[in-house]
């Protein structure tokens, strides 16, 4: 029995085993001089682990009595993980060697909190939903203040510390909520007490408090305050970072969460996402207008793209979570090429983040201005890039559900959006000259922003076939 | 070159930029809206190398592949092409090729030859020439994939391609301050009217059961009757209407102008802004018949043609009147597309025709009158007719067309306008009379266009004047003489292009009228003849009218500055929200998410339940309210202490207070552990705090007023709550059961302790685990500091 669960969560055990024997290894040999080579070595580990998990598992299997879920919706999400957390350490190699913040802790800490997100999606009980968010959560409060003598990004460990626990400590009164008047932490039992006749106070009090925690976790408004200031204060890698697996992981525990624990009360949680969703597009798209650091600018791009990610979500069918996962994966290879673009902004060697800094961008730089361009597109989901089709399908998704009006506000809220994306453009291709960024970039950064954009190109023949993968996944969680 | 540097550097420069330039635009003149690359190519002999003449070939391939399609398209077929795109979202790649998708076929691509032609001469030696061309044969491929699609969502992506290519090609001057606000002010005008289109389109898609384009158009009955009818509409026609410029969504049109003369010949004047007609035609089958429709078109259609030749008539550039002269037009299509009668969509189809190739010709015409002075002020030139002869003859040729006097094409349009004016169901007077005003604008504005520059006397110019080359002159040429021709012989387009294109609209061949010069003398003959006097008058009297008009445009509302004060008002809310919400002050943080719980919180009370019932609570006794009191003491002396310490010990009184109550309701181990967090975690912090430096300024405290607010609501709500779930039935399974099994099974009769050590000891045993742990890092950690501190 204790044989196949641990079978089944073989893939987290070796991930956590490898990790602390990584910790232990560098700090007992070379310390921070095995960095490189502990990045290098976890990155692949990464991506062996998901093309494991892609390629071998099959149907659903349950671990731990329910606690512990195994189905093609957590490996989806697993995949996306994994794979955008290998990418982004590559990513940010060069940049934390070159700014003396390349600690071997890094990709570890990256690790742990890879299998929390792991364990975020897996989860099939409030306990371990509990667990692998903390283990995310604490790992990535480390890394945000990973710059220790720089005030800003110190400041902002600190402000997503206290917000984190305070929303660490409403998702557990909700959960506590929960366990009382289902009396089970089990989300197969939860939903057993949610769908039989109507909802118990409790209940409905409890998933009000659970959604506010994962709405945080999610950076949705009003609980995204924290985003631009971590964003902004954190290493551009970590940054990165935070922009791609832990927002699919925390959408998909989302999705855990309303359909396994309380799949049967659509009509009560609807509103809620419908709600969250209009107001992260209204705002991101909206505060997004004045930003002059594109770090900032891309934490309320972020917000934004969250709220049409919900969007899919409230639709509350298999459809729905079709398009939130498409959305996502799209989302994250979109915001894997643009940071590699931010990353490679450099101006005398030193880090660059004011956008008005690449202005006639495209004089110097033809080839790595048309990637910008096609992803900018793409983000603003302009036709025909990939973009828009994520955009299409959560908005086909809200309107079938009879969501008309979220449809509605979706479009408005990304004309308004696409405006300060195409303000990037527009300082590349119609600017004034301006001091120099530094030319040349890194052959990994090149290749990561240049393979990006070519996805959001070609991607449009078929979407590589995610279409039937994501309609898959999403039955194993919605019937 | 009047291109002052942009010294704006802020985050939104280029929503500043029109304080510099805009309240001149787009009234200045030539000197700057003026397109530079014309006047750099006067002297000497260049060429754009081996790469000039090849982009031409494309366009003149597809013309004459086209045209072996008119055979069976004249014959009534439909041809069909279809590829599975995204299928679960039901996007397919089909393409319908009938009457009016193979004439705006032959528009594009024959104009577009002759376009490229023309640029090859106009930009030559122009460093980005090739970017230009790459610029406009994917525009030209996309207007084409627009045209031909059969399927509502590849129509809107090749509607979404056109806009892009159009706003890199409206900013290729991209060290104008002016070209690059125009482009941007086209994108997201036509870009927000797409988004309007797609969801119009999606909604059609989904009312009429099937994306393709030709399925739907069977199904016209169906989608009129639909109860999203009127959304489907508005919609629609609010993507039509921005893309084809109609009123009040007119003014990026004359602004795009700052693109290249053959850009603005190409796109903005024969292909991309009919788009928006083209979609309108192309529904037409399903959409139109309703009042609605007939009076939403009919009103826009024609407030657009008028007010549109009015402006033309006040401009003075040259480039400015052909703009103005174009949005009449695009009012006038409109206006007819309105009707379902057989002369309205002939005249409909014969003016399109007519347009795209006098209107053509004449703005590479003003290309070339600009490449050859140097400037396009109608007020300077003139006198070119002898040293610019075939520039002078194009012109004249085209603009005979456009004032619609016989025996060209301009002229049979123009009857069938006012036959099908006449023939208007519900408002002729209105229509007819509407298509005159319009009509004799436009015969004046030909004048002032085409005949005052070559045959009246002028002032000196910037340049020399010198006729223009022959690929430039090969353009205006071919389509002022195609005017001509298909004038004298209507019947060359009648089966070929019109008629089918009528019955693509109608559903049947035997509504399209015959396109003649003489048509005997009946009403159409008589508002003729009295839209050539009219327009007479005002072309003699044009510049006293001119300055009259130019007096009450002035003080008009500008909408080019409306739109401005949209952007602006858009940063200014950008800029609000974020001063209010992302003030980077955590407190602030925590004081939105709190809000934010209280009304989640609040709303779930207000419409889930009543308040909770009181009665059951019973009488508190006097220990009980010494407990209370010692809470409510607590809890004030943590707001109003200054000192660290107390505030921290205050907080301690509350927990113990909370142990008490335990004490009391008979559960002294919980007391207990209570007791000892409460006591070790006021000991830690009290540490921790001591060991951080005093701040010696205390805050300001202005907003402790709001947060006391904010407490009191929350803790309301909370208590509220707490109240409401307690007096649910709580699921009391678990409690039995340790109830139940704790003596048989574990020999022991308190209960916590049983849990602690027998049936859960392997989780107890993972604490203490996890203790010790935290103690040893603890431990390291102080080892580390004091060592550092030595």
């Amino acid at each position: 029995m204790i044989a196949q669960d641990l079978t089944i969560v073989l893939p987290e055990i070796i991930l956590a085993v490898y990790a602390m024997l990584a910790l232990l290894g560098a700090v007992y040999t070379l310390k921070d001089g095995a960095a490189s080579l502990v990045l290098w070595i976890t990155s692949a580990m990464l991506v062996i682990m998901a093309a494991w998990i892609g390629l071998s598992g099959q149907g659903t299997q349950i671990a731990f009595n329910g606690m512990f879920i195994d189905d093609g919706f957590s490996r989806f999400a697993k995949v996306v993980i994994l794979l955008s957390s290998a990418a982004i350490l590559l990513m940010g190699h060069e940049y934390m060697a070159k700014h003396d913040l390349l600690r071997f802790e890094y990709p570890i800490l990256v690790v742990f909190a890879a299998i929390g997100m792991m364990v975020m999606v897996s989860a099939g009980d409030l306990i371990a939903l509990y667990m692998g968010l903390e283990l995310q959560s604490l790992s990535l409060y480390v890394v945000a203040a990973l710059r220790r003598d720089s005030a800003k990004s110190t400041e902002a460990g600190l402000k997503y510390f206290v917000l984190g626990a305070l929303s660490s400590g409403l998702l557990l009164y909700g959960a506590s909520l929960t366990y009382g008047y289902a009396g089970t932490t089990l989300f197969s039992g939860i939903i057993e007490t949610a769908t039989a006749g109507e909802m118990s106070l409790g209940l409905i009090f409890g998933l009000v408090f659970l959604m506010a925690g994962l709405a945080f976790k999610v950076s949705a408004a009003p609980f995204h305050m924290w985003t631009p200031d971590v964003y902004e204060g954190s290493p551009t890698p970590v940054t990165a970072f935070f922009a791609t697996a832990p927002k699919v992981a925390a959408m998909a525990l989302f999705a855990r969460v309303v359909h396994d624990a309380f799949g049967g009360a659509v009509g009560d949680w609807q509103q809620i996402i419908a709600f969250l969703s209009v107001l992260s597009m209204f705002l991101g798209a909206i505060a997004a207008i004045g930003q002059s650091n594109i770090k900032r600018l891309m934490a309320y791009s972020s917000i934004a793209h969250m709220g049409f990610a919900l969007m899919g979500l409230a639709a509350g069918t298999a459809f729905g979570v079709q398009a939130m996962l498409i959305y996502m994966s799209i989302y994250v290879a979109m915001n894997i090429g643009t940071f590699a673009f931010i990353l490679s902004m450099e101006k005398d060697g030193q880090p660059v983040s004011d956008i008005a800094s690449l202005q006639m961008y495209s004089r110097r730089e033809p080839a790595k201005a048309l990637a910008m361009l096609v992803l900018m597109f793409s983000l603003a989901g302009v036709p025909p890039l990939v973009g828009f089709f994520g955009k299409l399908y959560v908005l086909r998704a809200a309107y079938e559900a009879g969501l008309g009006w979220l449809a509605v506000a979706g479009v408005i809220a990304s004309v308004i959006g696409a405006f300060y994306y195409l303000r990037i453009v527009y300082y590349m291709y119609f600017g004034e000259e301006t001091e120099e960024l530094d030319k040349g970039t890194s052959p990994v950064l090149w290749g990561f922003l240049m393979a990006s954009a070519a996805v959001m190109v070609f991607g449009v023949i078929n979407l590589f076939g995610i279409e039937s993968v994501a309609q898959a996944a999403a039955a194993t969680l919605v019937n | 070159m009047a291109q002052a540097p942009d010294r704006s550097t802020g985050a939104l420069d280029y929503l500043v930029v029109r304080k510099i330039y805009g309240n001149k635009a787009p009234q200045s003149g030539s000197d700057e809206t003026g397109d530079k690359m014309a006047q750099a190519t006067g002297d000497g002999p260049k060429s754009n190398g081996i790469l000039g003449p090849v982009p031409v070939l494309i366009p003149l391939a597809i013309f004459i592949w086209s045209l072996s399609f008119i055979g069976p398209v004249s014959n009534g077929e439909v041809v069909r092409l279809s590829y599975d795109w995204v299928p679960s979202l039901g996007i397919s790649l089909s393409f319908l090729i009938d009457g009016l998708s193979l004439t705006f076929t032959l528009l594009i691509s024959g104009i577009g030859a002759l376009v490229m032609l023309y640029s090859n001469t106009y930009l030559a030696g122009h460093p980005q020439y090739g970017r230009f061309m790459l610029y406009l044969t994917s525009f030209m491929l996309a207007m084409l994939g627009l045209v031909l699609a059969d399927n509502l969502i590849s129509l809107f992506v090749f509607w979404e391609l056109t806009t892009i290519t159009s706003y890199l090609l409206i900013g290729f001057d991209n060290e104008s301050a002016k070209s690059r606000r125009s482009a941007l002010q086209a994108l997201l005008l036509t870009g927000a009217g797409a988004l309007a289109l797609l969801a119009g389109l999606i909604i059609l898609g989904v009312a009429a059961g099937t994306f393709e384009i030709s399925e739907i158009l069977a199904k016209g009955d169906e989608i009129r009757a639909h109860a999203l009818y009127l959304p489907i509409l508005i919609l629609v026609l609010a993507g039509a209407f921005t893309k084809s410029a109609q009123f009040p969504f007119h003014f990026w049109l004359p602004n795009a102008m700052a693109a290249p003369t053959p850009v603005s010949a190409f796109l903005h004047s024969a292909t991309m802004v009919k788009a928006g007609v083209y979609l309108m035609a192309r529904l037409h089958p399903a959409l139109s018949g309703t009042d609605v429709w007939m009076w939403t078109l009919t009103i826009f259609g024609a407030v657009t043609a008028v007010f549109a030749s009015v402006l033309a008539f006040r401009q003075t550039d040259l480039k400015q009147v052909l703009a103005y002269t174009t949005l009449m037009a695009l009012g006038t299509l409109t206006l007819f597309l309105a009707f379902d009668s057989g002369y309205a969509i002939t005249a409909f189809t014969t003016f399109l025709i007519t347009h795209s190739l006098y209107k053509a010709a004449l703005f590479l015409m003003v290309g070339c009158i600009d490449h050859g002075t140097g400037t396009r002020e109608a007020d300077i030139l003139g006198g070119l007719g002898r040293i610019m002869p075939f520039t002078a003859a194009a012109a004249a040729l085209a603009a005979l067309s456009m004032a619609g006097i016989p025996p060209f094409i301009g002229f049979i349009a123009k009857e069938l306008m006012y036959a099908g004016a006449v023939e208007a169901a519900t408002s002729p007077v209105f229509v007819a009379s509407m298509a005159l005003a319009a009509n004799a604008l436009m015969f004046a504005v030909a004048g002032i266009v085409a005949f005052k520059p070559f045959w009246r006397p002028g002032q000196p110019t910037p340049v020399e004047p010198h006729e223009a080359p022959w690929p430039m002159l090969a353009g205006p040429i071919i389509l002022a003489v195609l005017g001509l021709i298909v004038g004298i012989a209507p019947g060359l387009i009648q089966g070929t292009l019109v008629t089918p294109t009528v019955a693509a609209l109608l559903g049947s061949a035997d509504e399209a009228k015959e396109l003649k010069l003489w048509a005997g003398v009946n009403l159409p003959l008589f508002l003729s003849l009295g839209t050539f006097a009219i327009g007479f008058v005002l072309y003699v009297f044009h510049q006293p009218l001119r300055r009259t008009l130019a007096a009450i445009d002035a003080r008009a509302p500008n909408f080019d500055r409306g739109w401005d004060r949209v952007l602006d008002g858009l940063k200014a809310l950008a800029e609000f929200q974020t001063r209010l919400i992302q003030s980077g002050v955590l407190r602030r943080y925590i004081f939105i998410t709190f809000a934010t719980l209280f009304a989640a919180i609040g709303t779930t009370l207000y419409l889930r339940t009543d308040l909770p019932d009181l009665e059951g609570i019973e009488v508190l006794a006097p220990k009980q309210w010494a407990v209370v009191a010692l809470i409510i003491a607590g809890t004030i002396s943590v707001v109003l202490t200054r000192s660290r310490i107390t505030a921290i010990a205050a907080l301690g009184v509350v927990g113990i207070a909370v142990a008490l109550i335990f004490i009391m309701y008979g559960a002294p181990d919980v007391a207990i552990t209570q007791l000892l967090v409460e006591t070790l975690v006021v000991v830690l912090v009290a540490i921790a705090m001591l060991s951080l430096p005093f701040l010696d300024k205390p805050g300001r405290h202005d907003h402790r007023p709001l947060d006391a607010v904010l407490a009191l609501g929350v803790g309301t709500v909370t208590t509220i709550t707490m109240l409401l779930v307690l007096q649910q039935p709580i699921d009391l399974r678990l409690t039995e059961y340790f109830e139940q099994t704790s003596w048989p099974e574990a020999f022991g009769r308190n209960i916590v302790n049983v849990i602690l050590v027998d049936f859960r000891a392997l989780d107890t045993f993972g604490e203490i685990a996890v203790v010790v742990v935290a103690a040893l890092s603890a431990y390291a950690l102080l080892r580390t500091t004091a060592k550092e501190a030595q």
